[in-house]
């Protein structure tokens, strides 16, 4: 059992399920129906908190665990759960015409992949760093999550795909913090949770609310306040 | 200790005003709370300035000149909105604009005014806290949950559009965090080669700056420029201005008022924090560019809407984005003379946003619209007052001396020219005359005119008596700032130009 000792073994686990968010995020991208993007969330969020924990047991770093539990209940657990009770609750289980059809979604995913990998290379120099950081496959890997987020929140105009794109974001932030510096202060990381969470909320509350006004989730007809 | 006690109150003030229920009694919470906040304000402020920075919990809290400036300003706003919101909210009572969408059924309006007067205090709490955290991730923490404080209050008349203008706000704040939260982490790595700690302190502003020449510079310039994205989006500088016309045209207007003029500055105030850690770093000319580019840009956006708006309240809010583009460019400028600027204009600009919020407010309430045109002018005729008061904040706000916003609009301009930006200075001159004449026609035609036979208004004791106290302040501070706020303001230049 000494390659559980081997850093290096950490390292390969580590951009294998960093591989595997990545992937996940792209079929999201090209995901028809609500739930099982919301399902592809959650999957993505426990490989999160994987990634947190193994980062956490090959460096012995305490407080990451806690990050990595807080995960696991909230992204993994908690937050998905809630969304798929909201969806029932609404009954709306199709998405979803999104602005660009899926094939050109899932190839403007793979080029903003492209772009993460330029991206991360162009601040990244582990040879001055004195911390043994990650390879710069998992930052890319984050940036790319972002962008992605950001593409998926433009082009879809369900309220509640547009929450899911901001929280897909927000697993990519997670993931640049842990793969940077091994995660934030335990009070910041503590208080980021606690801000996604009641973020969640208020926007299930209004994507409640916005229902019931319009009777219907589509946000391209919020269209009333123009100049 | 005092810092704790900033904390403490308004954050026992909002539940305090969950559970009692009822109408006076939410009112007396707010309006105590806030009236203790800003005496406790006035006595940071009084003790940074005596003793230096303060500092709580082994600097996890932490409040020197610029903190105590900005806690200052929220406080004050925080009042004047409480007592305004006092008379505001009695009016829309006795109206029944709660009852209507809430299907007539009586005593509706309590749990309405509940939601209000329990999440203002804590909307203020999130304030205070992004002024008084010393972690800069905390201060984003704090940022959010401003955000998330106030979603409610623009959703707070549950009509088609609020809930629009809520779900833009929401979301578009939301992004915009995300890229500074990003930036904070990019910092937080930047310094990590220089500091080398995993601990709490290695995001703290206070070590930070001491150690900003040494952090890594690729990294620190993309973390500058998320940053500014980010917090941008917060304080409404173009292109990420969008959410602002409408948060600001829905929202109940003591929540509108707060909005313009205290989250604004709470997200300069973020601003200031990565600017200067990256003006060492960097320095102070790749961040100026950039500020210059958005403040001008804030500038230039704002002005056709507001010459050609329709709706009073939707042009307080692109008088908004115009100044906080104009705060943006004072920073950008620089120098002693730039950054004093800066910091006179936030000074300025929270006295004087909020009556101008307060008299639309009471146009609005009076004509029953927000549009220019079905408003129908003639207002000094009905409400002399409001009218006044209007035509007095809109001189004031576009910066007519003897106003103060001269004042502070002057010395930016001196550091546009002392920093020899000359196309620039007569570009920004350009678009302050061009805001203040389009401004001027407008509320000219709604305040002055002939008599469109309305009868009186301006009868609410408190709405009346927040609109006089704040026009006095307004005049008074055209001609003489107190000295210890005049010292609390170059405190704050001060640690912009010198670090410290």
């Amino acid at each position: 059992m000494t390659f559980l000792q081997d850093p290096e073994f950490g390292d390969r686990i580590i951009t294998l399920m960093a591989a595997l968010v990545l992937v996940l995020q792209i079929a999201a991208v090209g995901q028809r129906w609500l739930v099982s993007s919301i399902r592809i969330f959650a999957v993505q969020s426990f490989l999160l908190a994987a990634i947190a924990g193994i980062i956490a047991y090959f460096n012995h770093a305490s407080h990451i665990y806690v990050a990595a539990v807080l995960t696991l209940i909230l992204k993994a657990g908690l937050l998905p759960w809630f969304l798929e009770r909201l969806v029932k609750r609404i009954e709306i289980r199709r998405e979803i015409e999104p602005l660009i059809n899926a094939p050109l979604s899932i190839l403007i995913a793979g080029c903003l992949t492209l772009v993460g990998y330029v991206v991360a290379q162009s601040f990244y120099h582990p040879e001055e760093t004195s911390v043994r950081a990650l390879g710069h496959n998992t930052l890319a890997v984050a940036i790319a999550l972002f962008l992605i987020g950001f593409f998926t929140m433009l082009n879809r105009r369900k309220a509640l795909t547009q929450v899911l794109g901001l929280l897909s974001l927000e697993n990519g932030l997670f993931l640049a913090a842990i793969s940077l510096t091994y995660g934030m202060p335990l009070v910041v990381e503590l208080g980021i949770f606690f801000d996604v969470l009641v973020a969640v909320m208020v926007l299930g509350i209004l994507v409640f609310r916005i229902r019931e006004a319009f009777d219907s989730m589509d946000v391209s007809r919020l269209r009333k306040l123009r100049e | 200790m005092i810092l704790l006690w900033l904390l403490i109150v308004p954050l026992a003030a909002g539940p305090l005003a969950f559970f009692l229920r009822r109408r006076p009694l939410m009112e007396a919470v707010n309006l105590a709370a806030f009236a203790v906040l800003l005496c406790l304000a006035a006595a940071l402020g009084v003790k940074v300035l005596r003793t230096g920075p303060v500092s709580l919990w082994n600097d996890f809290f932490y409040a020197d000149a610029l903190s105590a400036l900005v806690v200052l300003l929220t406080s004050f706003v925080a009042l004047v909105c409480s007592i305004y919101a006092v008379g505001y909210f009695r009016h829309d009572e006795r109206n029944g604009i709660f009852q209507k969408q809430e299907e007539l059924r009586p005593l509706l309006a309590v749990p309405k005014l509940r939601e209000y007067y329990s999440l203002t205090p804590l909307f203020v709490f999130s304030m205070i806290l992004v002024a008084l955290a010393n972690n800069l991730g905390i201060l984003w923490v704090a940022i959010e949950g401003t955000t998330l404080a106030s979603v409610f209050l623009v959703m707070f008349y549950g009509r088609e559009t609020s809930l629009e203008a809520a779900w833009k706000y929401a979301i578009i704040g939301g992004v915009g965090l995300s890229m500074a939260l990003f930036g904070t982490i990019l910092t937080y790595y930047s310094a990590h080669r220089a500091l080398g700690t995993d601990t709490l302190a290695g995001l703290n502003w206070s070590v930070l700056v001491g150690n900003a020449a040494q952090f890594d510079k690729p990294t620190m310039r993309l973390a500058f420029i998320l940053i500014l994205l980010g917090y941008g989006t917060k304080a409404g500088i173009a292109p990420m201005h969008t959410w602002k016309p409408d948060a600001y045209s829905e929202a109940p207007i003591p929540g509108a008022a707060m909005l313009a003029a205290g989250v604004l500055n709470c997200a300069l105030y973020g601003l200031v924090r990565f600017y200067i850690l990256s003006s060492k770093c960097l320095g102070p000319g790749f961040a100026s560019h950039l500020l210059i580019l958005f403040g001008l840009l804030s500038m230039g956006v704002a002005l056709p809407f507001i010459l050609v708006q329709k709706n009073f309240r939707r042009m307080l809010a692109y008088s908004s984005i115009d100044h906080s583009g104009i705060m943006v460019l004072a920073l950008g400028f620089g120098g002693p003379l730039g950054v004093l600027g800066m910091f006179l204009h936030m000074t300025f600009h929270s006295i004087t946003k909020p009556l101008l919020f307060f008299c639309a407010g009471n146009v609005q309430q009076h004509r029953k619209t927000d549009l220019f045109r079905e408003a129908k002018g003639g207002l000094i005729h009905s409400m002399p007052l409001s009218g006044a008061a209007f035509l007095l904040a809109t001189f004031a706000v576009t910066g007519v001396p003897p106003f103060s916003l001269f004042l502070s609009e002057f010395t930016i301009l001196r550091a546009a020219f002392s920093a020899g930006y000359l196309v620039l200075a007569v570009l920004f001159v350009a678009f302050l005359v061009a805001i203040f004449s389009g401004f001027l026609i407008h509320i000219a035609n709604l305040v002055l005119g002939p008599d469109p036979g309305l009868p009186p208004a301006d009868t609410c004791r408190w709405k009346k008596s927040s609109v006089v106290g704040l026009a006095l302040v307004i005049i008074v501070m055209g001609f003489w700032i107190p000295a210890p706020l005049f010292r609390l303001i170059q405190g704050a230049a001060g640690i912009v130009t010198s670090g410290r």
